[in-house]
């Protein structure tokens, strides 16, 4: 296929005007997965059974501009987009708000949404510039977010580039979104059709107007590093009183406010002779805190063996709407000590144990108190341990010979909550380029500290057959079967069809 | 010992197994350079004796405990003659590497072969390559066919053992490279002081990179960072780099953005990704990412089997990693309810699903693990997974709204204007407009 829409015609030839036409690259995919199985409630009853239905159709087209000399490496235009419908035919499919027993507000049979549909251009105006415009992510060191809108990159030769973007937040309840990219805090979805009297904990959503930047550096390979801010308002109105049958009479605010205002920023720094840091860390501006820190070294001890130690300092922090900003929160310290060894080619293995330490108030917090509080004066209720910690560890192994691969994973989590320690081995085989047969076994015990009688000790396996219908496409089916105390036994059958075509 | 004690242990030894299984690869590494098999011919290998090449004569970038260049770039080879580099560039000669390699030059593309044709060993070993079916041996003992080509046996039809020089799976030019003065050395090391040219003389990408690690705007003459430079983009579209090869699959080396793909590195991918993106993209599409991130199957490569009936221990330690991937509000929230765990769930399933501790433990004094406030405190995302505002306003509201019950940590109402200030809506969810209290905020 060689042909090129007008409009990309003209964009390219308005940024560079040294290239023409050339072979592009596109592909139609597709992704579907049917999940079928029950889910049972803590105490073993099946819940509700799920049916789930989740294709994804994707159409990309690349390299839709190239330079004249193709030897040379020039600007670049792409688009690429992806619609999903997700579906859940045995959640009930309850659509009356009015229906207390079954309802739940926000919870949707069939959405469809956009995952993602962007027009990017990639070393214009002879490599200094680059832009994405449409729904498309935003990974920085303030995490993995979504929005729609425009980005702008600007590249200098001087090993630093620029980035700003604008737009809106990809939220919950507007058409063809998902929430799954809002801050937590807030349960926010599309109440049309609903009484106001009715769930008022379920706020309605709005467009959230966003923006954000970011300095980073470029070409270096011993070095990475990018400082990003972000900031979302909130819009519309929101439901302040909570109790439908009203505690007050129902008040509403109503006004643009900030959702997030951010700053974040990482270092990755490498020596290849003998390893290297990695660290960053976030400051929220409307908690006026430090939300995230993150530090790892690693050192290359042979060509086969790698340690490293890794630190983690994260605090809560929520949508500025939500209420659990002013609660009480304390941070968690995380220090893992990990190996990694290449014993061969074929085989590599780690492991790692770590140490997380929490911070809980031990004395009272205030000394005189108001008409409308009540405080906690008496010392005693307070625990005298003010850390306690969790510790645990993760073993992993590889092999993989040709075809073959053969893998265990194995984990333990103790502490004074609960404890979980057990392990996954699977294998997977290639057969005639054809055929894939996949197995997983499991054995797993857990302890429930903060409820009685929900012990258990689990036992599990999966069978999988694929069949390779091309380079990119496959079918495969996938057996569950897991056993436990708590829910007997459990089943889930899993189909899947991935399809890419490309011309 | 109780048993979960041990398994504690254990698992907090784990590191120092594996240091110690570190310690045995490291000395069994000596053990093979301090080796070798001693040759008797020269030629043969890199290094007479087929001793470690220094480190001083590799490829520029070889590190000082050198993997060898990637297998799956430069694919094994087969080299069946022998040859001495150095005796041949010895300054008695006047050779130079251009007197063989001579299409070198003039090279833009990896699937040139720019081994020298044997006619170009006739002028000086007597022998005559013209008709490769009528080879024709020279005089004196250089002139022999043995003399060269390993394992030939006279009387066996004067074949010879066949050459295996694969491609390398890249995008290349010597020609570029040459009319920019960089000398064969740059790339291939000290080849004059070594014999025989191995794979072990290819370029380390680590070297690659001394000269390209210009951003894209440098002027068009320098050496661009983007791997597309070198590496091959798929044909697949996807609009990503080729990592699949006969030879292998490309994964980046350890030491390229500290982000070697050890079994473990799905748990700590997101310090690299986080701070250079770019670098994931080059190889995995957004495809790739959102299958896990916001997929819709359970990964199996993150959460083991029977995960459904567990993952309740492992949240409440660590909640934050669950939000990587979920959101409390829209994915835990939505199955919390519809299972009864959640307090505000359908009625008719409540009863089922509760799971705390007995109210005298969870709510009375005093607080210890197991007691809300204390769990809150240590994690208060597990609270969110699975409850709404309103659960926590009926105690925690302000008389008036709630049980007026205060869930500020110390200091809050020294710094809580400018929070007041940017957003007062969840001041007002547990506070009216004129409580006395929320005047210490405006």
């Amino acid at each position: 296929m060689r042909s090129r829409s007008p409009a990309l015609a003209l964009a390219s030839a308005a940024f560079t005007s040294s290239l023409s036409a050339s072979a592009a690259d596109y592909d139609v995919t597709s992704d579907t997965a049917a999940q079928f199985y029950d889910v049972r409630s803590p105490t073993g009853e099946v819940v509700y059974a799920r049916r789930r239905v989740t294709t994804t159709l994707g159409v990309g087209a690349y390299n839709l501009v190239r330079q004249v000399d193709k030897r040379r490496l020039g600007a670049d235009l792409s688009f690429v987009a992806r619609v999903r419908y997700d579906a859940d035919y045995g959640n009930g499919g309850f659509t009356d708000p009015g229906d207390y027993g079954q309802f739940v507000p926000g919870l949707s049979r069939g959405p469809v949404d956009i995952m993602y549909a962007y027009l990017e251009g990639r070393r214009l105006l002879r490599g200094w510039l680059g832009f994405r415009a449409g729904r498309q992510y935003v990974v920085d060191p303030l995490g993995w977010w979504s929005f729609d809108g425009a980005l702008v990159k600007v590249t200098s030769p001087y090993h630093v580039a620029f980035e700003g973007y604008g737009g809106f937040e990809v939220r919950g309840g507007l058409p063809l979104s998902t929430g799954r990219f809002e801050r937590d805090g807030i349960w926010r979805g599309d109440r049309s059709g609903y009484d106001p009297t009715l769930y008022p904990s379920f706020q309605p959503t709005s467009i959230a107007p966003a923006m954000g930047t970011s300095v980073e550096t470029a070409g270096w390979s011993w070095l990475n590093a990018k400082l990003s801010y972000r900031r979302v308002y909130n819009t519309g109105s929101s439901n302040l009183s909570q109790f439908q049958s009203g505690l007050l009479t129902p008040a509403i605010y109503d006004g643009m406010r900030i959702s997030q205002e951010r700053i974040g920023g990482s270092v990755n720094f490498n020596l290849s002779n003998w390893g290297g840091v990695k660290s960053g860390m976030v400051y929220d501006f409307y908690g006026s805190n430090v939300t995230q820190v993150f530090a790892s070294a690693d050192v290359y001890a042979t060509k086969r063996v790698t340690l490293s130690a890794d630190y983690d300092y994260y605090q809560p922090s929520f949508d500025a709407d939500s209420i659990w900003n002013f609660f009480g929160a304390e941070p968690m310290n995380y220090l893992a000590l990990r190996g990694s060894v290449e014993a061969t080619e074929k085989l590599s293995v780690s492991a790692s144990g770590y140490g997380r330490v929490f911070s809980i108030q031990t004395q009272p917090t205030r000394s005189n108190s108001s008409p409308g509080l009540t405080d906690f004066y008496n010392p005693s209720v307070y625990p005298t341990n003010g850390t306690p910690f969790d510790a645990g560890g993760t073993a992993s192994l590889r092999y993989r010979a040709g075809t073959l691969t053969l893998g265990a994973k194995g984990a333990g989590n103790f502490g004074d909550s609960g404890q979980r320690v057990g392990g996954d081995v699977y294998a997977e085989k290639l057969i005639s380029q054809r055929y894939v047969l996949s197995g997983r076994g499991s054995l797993w015990a857990w302890d429930d500290k903060l409820r009685t009688n929900r012990d258990s000790v689990s036992g599990g396996y999966m069978a999988g057959i694929g069949y390779l219908l091309g380079e990119r496409s496959k079918a495969n089916l996938e057996f569950d079967h897991y056993m436990n105390s708590l829910v007997g036994h459990r089943f889930r059958l899993v189909f899947s069809l991935n399809v890419a075509v490309t011309p | 010992m109780t048993r979960p004690a041990a398994l504690r242990w254990i698992f907090l030894l784990l590191p120092v197994l594996v240091a110690a299984l570190a310690a045995c690869f490291a000395l069994s590494d000596e053990d093979a350079i301090a080796g070798g098999d001693p040759a008797s011919r020269h030629g043969m290998a890199p290094m007479p004796g087929n001793v470690a090449v220094p480190l001083k004569w590799m490829p520029p970038g070889a590190l000082k405990q050198d993997p060898g260049p990637s297998p799956v770039v430069f694919p094994p080879q087969a080299l069946t003659i022998r040859f001495n580099h150095k005796k041949h560039l010895d300054s008695s000669l006047g050779l130079g590497c251009k007197d063989c390699h001579a299409k070198a030059a003039t090279s833009n593309s990896t699937e040139d072969y720019l081994l020298p044709q044997p006619q170009t060993c006739d002028g000086c070993h007597g022998t005559n390559h013209d008709n490769k079916a009528e080879v024709k041996a020279g005089g004196g003992s250089m002139g022999g066919c043995a003399f060269c080509h390993n394992g030939y046996k006279a009387g066996d039809g004067n074949r010879v053992a066949r050459l295996v020089l694969p491609r390398a799976n890249m995008i290349f030019s010597h020609q570029k490279h040459v009319v920019r003065n960089i000398g064969c050395d740059k790339c291939h090391g000290a080849i004059k002081e070594l014999e025989l040219a191995t794979r072990d003389q290819l370029p380390r990408m680590n070297g690659c990179l001394h000269c390209h690690e210009m951003p894209d705007s440098a002027s068009q003459g320098d050496a661009k960072s983007a791997c597309e430079t070198c590496h091959i983009k798929s044909k697949n579209g996807e609009g990503v780099l080729r990592t699949t090869f006969a030879s292998g699959t490309l994964k980046p080396p350890k030491w390229l953005n500290n982000a070697g793909h050890t079994p473990d590195f799905i748990e700590r991918h997101k310090q690299v990704a986080g701070t250079n993106s770019q670098v994931c993209a080059q190889c995995h599409s957004e495809k790739y990412c959102t299958d896990c991130h916001d997929g819709r199957v359970r990964p199996r490569s993150i959460h083991p089997n029977d995960y459904l009936n567990m993952h309740a221990i492992e949240a409440r330690q660590a909640t934050q990693r669950c939000t990587s991937c979920h959101r409390e509000q829209t994915f835990c929230v939505d199955c919390h309810q519809r299972t009864g765990v959640s307090m505000s769930g359908p009625a008719n399933l409540r009863n089922s699903g509760r799971f705390h501790p007995q109210k005298s433990e969870w709510s009375d004094a005093p607080r210890k693990p197991g007691h809300h406030a204390f769990e809150a405190q240590r994690n208060l995302n597990a609270c969110v997974s699975c409850h709404i505002e309103r659960d926590c306003t009926g105690c925690h509201g302000a008389r008036g709204i709630g049980g007026g019950f205060n869930p500020h940590r110390a200091g809050f109402a020294g710094g809580c204007s400018t929070q007041f200030k940017r957003n007062p809506r969840p001041c007002y969810v547990c506070h009216e407009p004129g409580d006395r209290t929320l005047s210490q905020c405006q």
